[in-house]
């Protein structure tokens, strides 16, 4: 339209002219450097992180003997192998020469014959003074949890490991004490494994990056602002607590 | 407009016109077309080799529809396919449903510590992909008191857990007896089978995604890009439909570890589970863990209003059998 001034006709065919010759060219080079693709797709995912290896280990909590022993200054000894021939400290004033490092928090529990054999060390003990073996645990613990010991026995409360299917392979039930310590038994706190960083989940910091626009969906002060997300948990020395024996 | 270009110059024979500014219009129509076509085209020069379909894989048929033999040419294919790229010889399975069995799930809340072992066991039974990074488990930290979910949060991360002040809900593909993620698929890739898992042909899905978002526990995930997978860290025993590596562009999600569960064998998430507060069963049968729950323990679903039936329950103990934790003495409210 312009190339149409009536005043120039000749200078502004020309221009048209000249100008129109370039457009092709110019558009072959656009194609060309968009063959060559000079704006490479970048990937927005986060690079993997690797899996802590506690995190997929399926061991129980604890590995408890379920045997009368205790490992000392590299030997193991059976309970009995000292006492019998050590009568036992008067248990009102509870302090011990021995077994310093068993920590007794166990509500109002805190009398070691409640669960041990009075005479008998190698066992353990009922309502009744009556011997339970130390491979039954969850029989001593039965005396005073009586709503756990039923959902345990019906398998809502505890561990279960290996077969579904009994027909098709070996199912292993947890004892009690292969989760909590018998001595402390709240089970025990444990760092959590890292949290999703997915596609769709974006940058979840407490930082916005977004134009100062907060998540509507996450109020602050609740949620994913209450706390900070990047600071990643400090990974566990030595994998999940993994408590010795100590009984 | 249209008649203006005619005073340009002299007038052409009829029938033959062709002006300098008609060529050039022409000309500049042609090479934008051109470098149109020419940009459209060019992600093909990133295919990889593998990106092409080959003829068997075109022509395969829907799972339903395959024969015995034309399935284990499929499972021949895959493995071979598998073992290609991850220099790993998988024993590529297809386990069938059980006769008598239907899987349901049970979670104790009130024993989970959100200690997300559960999530990274899922990952590395299912070969899911680590970058970008594929989940099916998410464990949503809830304040005590409250069950609302958009105020919950599954990025926490405090030094230890459980948090004295939350409790933890994991979330994953609940198996509904009437999943609307089936419902909505536009070409049958998903289902769900006798035992009450939800499957996924991923050799027939286009990755349309209806199904994440019919999902209301959102419970699909999407393979936005090639699956990761470190060659180390590959699961070798796979499920045809369950733990097979995915390809890019296709939807995945929970089978209750199938090529695990139909042997018999927990699921990678209940094996793991260091507080057992997840069970898992046939609830055809009376005596399993799962059946005591749902005749004895107190029960829910998760939105139960979107009427989707799950086979996935949630269950709490009384609170008398939380014996560490100190119960709040019972205020008097009656006047005396």
């Amino acid at each position: 339209m312009t190339a149409n001034h009536p005043s120039h006709p000749d200078s502004a065919v020309a221009s048209a002219a000249s100008r129109g010759r370039f457009v092709p060219l110019v558009l072959l080079i656009a194609a060309a450097a968009l063959w060559a693709g000079p704006w490479e797709f970048t990937n927005p995912a986060a690079p993997s992180a690797p899996t802590p290896a506690w995190a997929i280990d399926p061991t129980p909590v604890r590995r408890p003997k379920l045997r009368p022993e205790i490992d000392l200054a590299g030997f193991t000894y059976h309970c009995s192998d000292c006492h019998r021939h050590f009568a036992s400290p008067p248990e009102t004033v509870r302090s011990l020469t021995q077994h310093r490092h068993i920590e007794l928090r166990h509500g109002i529990n805190t009398r070691c014959f409640n669960c041990h054999h009075l005479t008998n060390r190698d066992a353990l003990v009922d309502d009744w003074g009556r011997e339970i073996p130390f491979d039954q645990p969850q029989l001593v613990c039965a005396k005073c949890h009586g709503p756990v010991y039923r959902d345990w026995l019906n398998g809502s409360h505890g561990r279960t490991n290996g077969y579904w299917d009994a027909s098709a392979g070996r199912r292993d039930r947890r004892k009690c004490i292969e989760c909590h310590d018998p001595h402390v038994p709240p089970f025990p706190p444990m760092p959590p494994a890292p949290g999703p960083n997915t596609l769709r989940m974006g940058d979840q910091s407490p930082v916005d990056h977004h134009g100062g626009t907060p998540n509507p969906l996450r109020p602050p002060g609740r949620g994913a602002h209450a706390e900070p997300h990047l600071t990643p948990p400090p990974p566990p020395p030595a994998g999940p607590p993994n408590m010795e024996d100590r009984q | 407009m249209s008649t203006d270009h005619r005073r340009d110059g002299p007038t052409p024979p009829a029938g033959r016109e062709m002006t300098r500014r008609g060529f050039f219009r022409k000309g500049v129509a042609a090479a934008a077309g051109v470098s149109a076509v020419a940009a459209a085209l060019s992600p093909l020069r990133h295919l990889a080799p593998g990106d092409i379909p080959s003829v068997e894989e075109f022509l395969r048929k829907h799972y339903k529809e395959m024969t015995p033999e034309e399935k284990n040419a499929v499972l021949a294919r895959i493995a071979a396919a598998v073992e290609k790229r991850f220099g790993v010889r998988p024993s590529l399975l297809d386990p069938p449903p059980l006769d008598g069995v239907e899987f349901v799930y049970a979670l104790n809340i009130s024993r989970c510590i959100g200690c997300r072992k559960c999530v990274h066991a899922c990952v590395a039974e299912n070969n899911q992909s680590r970058s970008p990074e594929i989940q099916y488990i998410r464990v949503l930290k809830m304040e005590k008191g409250s069950i609302d979910v958009e105020t919950s949060d599954h990025h926490y991360a405090p030094p230890v857990v459980p948090d004295q002040d939350s409790y933890y809900m994991p979330v994953q593909c609940h198996q509904c007896a009437k999943p609307p993620c089936v419902k909505v698929c536009p070409v049958e890739a998903t289902w769900q089978e006798p035992d009450g898992v939800t499957v996924i042909d991923y050799d027939w899905c286009i990755g349309c995604r209806y199904c994440e978002a019919a999902c209301p526990y959102w419970a699909r995930r999407f393979n936005f890009a090639e699956p990761e997978i470190p060659a180390g860290e590959l699961n070798p025993v796979m499920g045809l439909l369950s733990n097979r590596p995915r390809a890019k562009g296709v939807m995945e999600k929970c089978t209750y570890c199938l090529h695990r569960t139909r042997r018999g064998l927990m699921p990678a998430c209940v094996e793991v589970c260091p507080t057992g507060s997840r069970k898992f069963g046939n609830v055809l049968d009376p005596d399993s863990e799962v059946s005591y729950i749902l005749q004895h323990k107190r029960v829910f679903v998760l939105k139960q209003d979107v009427g989707t039936l799950p086979r996935f329950f949630y269950y709490f103990d009384e609170r008398g059998s939380r014996y560490h934790e100190p119960i709040a003495p019972v205020r008097s409210e009656e006047p005396t």
